[in-house]
């Protein structure tokens, strides 16, 4: 993790959650971009990020695994609603994509972000014995429009908090600033704020982590998308 | 008589067994030179190898590792009006951002400035242990010591201790009877006089902006503008550099403190800002 | 003066490319994506694998690779987008231990007419390794009679690395890709390492160089470049390289890019 470096954060609010990453790559103390993209979104209200090493995060993210044509029928009548028909190649995994859109044909409904997180989960323990070195985060609200926030390690140990949850580097400090900033039910503006401010004072103790942020609301009428200006330093 | 040249370990106070162990008990606080400058002495582990003891608290794979600050971007050079200083402010532990505000600039008297880059104790110590040897040679001889001799002196001092764990990477620099000077000491004992140095983590970006646009004949805003702008730029690189970055001017009559600038504010300036132009 | 061996051959010229197909798809016909080199060690490792666990093959890798890349650390390449065209350069050297084995080597390979790719490495790895996605990416083209962009030709390279980086024998390779939209004429220029982490960058360097360049160009570099300007901004970095970089390489293979192909130029 200290080789690329990187922090993302999720938190809950009322009736909404909220996903934010920092926007740096770099190799070890060396930044070279300050717009690398490391949260994406698995269906329309569902986001999730990876902090880690970076060539698993862009594996995991958006290069297609080898697998052999799935084998299926396409029975539906409806209109398939799941996003790698209506939007770029880089929204998400080549690899989630596929089994989120498997899901969603066999299923015929959108995959919940606690089916999606406990899919992150096993995709990863299927490498149990030489992983990703990744440390996904998922944030997301469900059929209810109920806010559910996980993250889990790199093997796919999950924990499920109840009101925000941190990884990367700047790990510590983001546990510090969450803990203080943090509240039960803000509402998607305030939600954003909080993330935002825990974001930029967490990564501004780290040196490997920073540059810039982004942050995702996730609200029942949609998602709410804005970039940070951070400290370059 | 002479034999502490053999062996400048005496000059510090501590001898030293044929096989190069020190002991806690034999320190003689009375060497050679005149008291006022005899090496400030140190209490010892009492232990068979101090060194190896404090290389086990400090390195990379002790467990409760003693972290010693690194990471800075430092730089001095010299041209027609005197010499410009330039240091950023951040202090890190590993990955952790300990201090944005460190004083990377040591002002040792009105004509001397010393630079920090390495562990900020050393650096600090010696630096004010240099100060006062300073201002008692001034006393002694009626004028003021040479950057030559003052760097000279922080040299030895270091080197005394060469091989202990110090780790000091300094540039000390002023104005004297000769004119502007530039002199770069580190712990294992070198010392270097040029025209430009930097120094620390941040140093190789900064020598990309400062060897680009550096030339003898700048004018003091020119110069001074460079010199910020080298720390800035490798701040926005490195990660291991930040916070503010302070410019000096050393003068004639003295150095003179310049500013003290968020180079966050200035990376975004600067980005703002048209480019040079290129041909 | 050390002896300069003549430029070695480039193939960017019909000639060479020809050459290049009946290789390319026998290789591609032979396995769908592996160089014949490869095939034989994935024979061998066949034998050993139910006795060996992921997790120690992956941790022998990582730490070869590691000491492997120590040396491909003192090569330079540089890489700066214009206006229309990307400038890239790279030393000319080859060295092995303290002996330096040839100067006047070109450490790219041409993709298709308007990409190039810029390697430094582990010896054997790094032409290996180009050449076989050199070989593909022509073969892409005779497959399907356009060739494949910029941003497709990283997207492809990644993937065959990071594929590579979780085998037995990983390529240890740092990748430059720089080309231009052979209609639009706008140019990209994309940053790879060994580990396959993939970034576009408008300029870009790789190795001890980039401590050096990087802080450069932050400078000095805007958009919409002219070639002039372009070059002037490269000759700042070999100049910086030349003052304050130990590793003091006397050479590079400047090239530029841009709708009209690839070409060599002297700076």
């Amino acid at each position: 993790m200290e080789y690329n470096g990187g922090a993302i954060i999720a938190m809950k609010g009322k009736g909404c959650v909220a996903i934010a990453a920092d926007r740096r790559f770099g190799i070890q103390a060396l930044t070279l971009g300050t717009d690398f993209q490391k949260v994406f979104s698995a269906t329309d209200k569902i986001y999730f990020g990876l902090a880690g090493l970076a060539t698993d995060v862009q594996t995991l993210l958006s290069n297609r695994i080898p697998s052999p044509t799935p084998p299926f029928e396409f029975t539906s009548s409806r209109p398939i609603q799941s996003f790698f028909l209506k939007t770029k190649a880089d929204i998400c995994s080549e690899k989630f994509r596929m089994k989120v859109d498997m899901y969603h044909l066999r299923e015929e409904r959108e995959i919940s972000p606690k089916t999606f997180a406990h899919m992150v989960s096993s995709t990863l323990y299927e490498k149990r014995f030489g992983g990703y070195f990744v440390f996904p985060t998922v944030a997301g609200l469900d059929a209810n429009n109920e806010p559910y926030i996980c993250n889990m390690d790199g093997i796919g140990c999950i924990t499920t908090p109840n009101d925000f949850v941190v990884s990367g580097t700047a790990e510590n400090q983001l546990y510090g600033m969450c803990e203080s900033l943090w509240e039960p039910n803000l509402e998607p503006e305030d939600l954003f704020e909080t993330i935002s401010q825990a974001l930029l004072n967490g990564v501004d103790r780290d040196a490997i982590s920073g540059w810039g942020g982004i942050v995702h609301v996730i609200t029942p009428e949609g998602v709410i998308t804005r970039t940070l200006k951070g400290r370059m330093d | 008589m002479l034999d502490f040249l053999d062996n400048p370990a005496t000059l510090a106070g501590a001898n030293r067994d044929p096989d190069g162990d020190m002991h806690a008990a034999d320190f003689d606080p009375v060497g050679m030179a005149p008291t006022e400058f005899a090496h400030p002495t140190f209490s010892v582990p009492a232990i068979a190898d101090p060194v190896a003891f404090l290389k086990h608290q400090t390195g990379v794979d002790a467990k409760n590792r003693i972290k010693i600050q690194h990471g800075t971007t430092t730089l001095a050079f010299k041209f027609n009006h005197g010499v410009i200083v330039a240091v950023d402010s951040r202090a890190t532990g590993g990955s952790y951002i300990a201090s944005q505000t460190v004083k990377k600039v040591i002002e040792i008297n009105p004509y001397l400035l010393g630079t920090m880059a390495g562990g900020a104790a050393d650096c600090s110590y010696w630096e004010r242990e240099l100060g006062r040897r300073c201002r008692i040679y001034e006393l002694n001889n009626k004028e003021r010591i040479s950057v030559a001799a003052a760097s000279k002196l922080l040299a030895n001092m270091v080197y005394a201790y060469k091989g202990m764990g110090l780790s000091m990477g300094t540039m000390v620099t002023g104005w004297d009877k000769t004119g502007p000077q530039l002199y770069y000491v580190d712990s294992d004992g070198q010392r270097l006089k040029s025209d430009l140095f930097s120094v620390g983590s941040g140093s190789t970006y900064a020598y990309g902006v400062l060897d680009a646009g550096y030339k003898p004949d700048l004018t003091p805003e020119e110069a001074i503008d460079l010199g910020r702008r080298a720390i800035v730029h490798a701040t926005f690189r490195d990660a291991y550099s930040g916070g503010y970055v302070s410019v000096y001017h050393v003068k004639e009559n003295g150095w003179e403190f310049i500013s003290r600038t968020d180079v966050n504010d200035l990376i975004y300036q600067y980005q703002a800002e048209e480019k040079p132009s290129l041909v | 003066m050390p002896a300069t061996a003549p430029a070695t051959t480039t193939t960017t010229s019909p000639a060479a490319v020809k050459s290049m197909f009946p290789q390319a798809k026998s290789l591609s016909m032979a396995s769908s994506a592996k160089p014949a080199l490869s095939l034989q060690a994935d024979t061998k490792s066949v034998a050993t694998r139910s006795i060996a666990p992921e997790s120690i093959k992956s941790t022998t890798s990582t730490s070869t690779q590691q000491s492997l890349t120590a040396r491909a650390l003192f090569e330079v390449l540089l890489g700066i987008t214009g206006k229309d065209f990307v400038l890239t350069a790279s030393d000319d050297t080859c060295a092995r231990g303290i002996v330096v084995q040839k100067r006047g080597e070109d450490k790219s390979r041409a993709l298709n007419k308007n990409n190039l790719m810029l390697f430094t490495g582990e010896a054997g790895d790094t032409t290996q390794f180009a050449e076989y996605i050199q070989c593909n990416t022509q073969l892409y083209r005779i497959r399907n009679g356009m060739d494949l962009s910029t941003r497709a030709v990283s997207s492809y390279v990644r993937k065959e690395l990071a594929t590579s980086l979780r085998s037995r024998h990983p390529y240890t390779v740092n990748l430059l890709i720089g080309g231009v939209d052979p209609k639009t004429g706008t140019p990209e220029l994309y940053w790879l390492d060994y580990l396959s982490s993939c970034v576009k960058l408008n300029y870009a360097a790789h190795g001890y160089a980039s401590y050096f360049c990087m802080s450069t160009m932050d400078r000095y570099w805007k958009p919409e470049l002219s070639v002039e300007e372009a070059i002037s901004l490269l000759k700042k970095c070999l100049a910086e390289l030349k003052v304050r970089f130990i590793g003091n390489l006397p050479n590079f293979v400047v090239k530029i890019t841009d709708k009209d192909g690839i070409r060599e130029i002297e700076i």
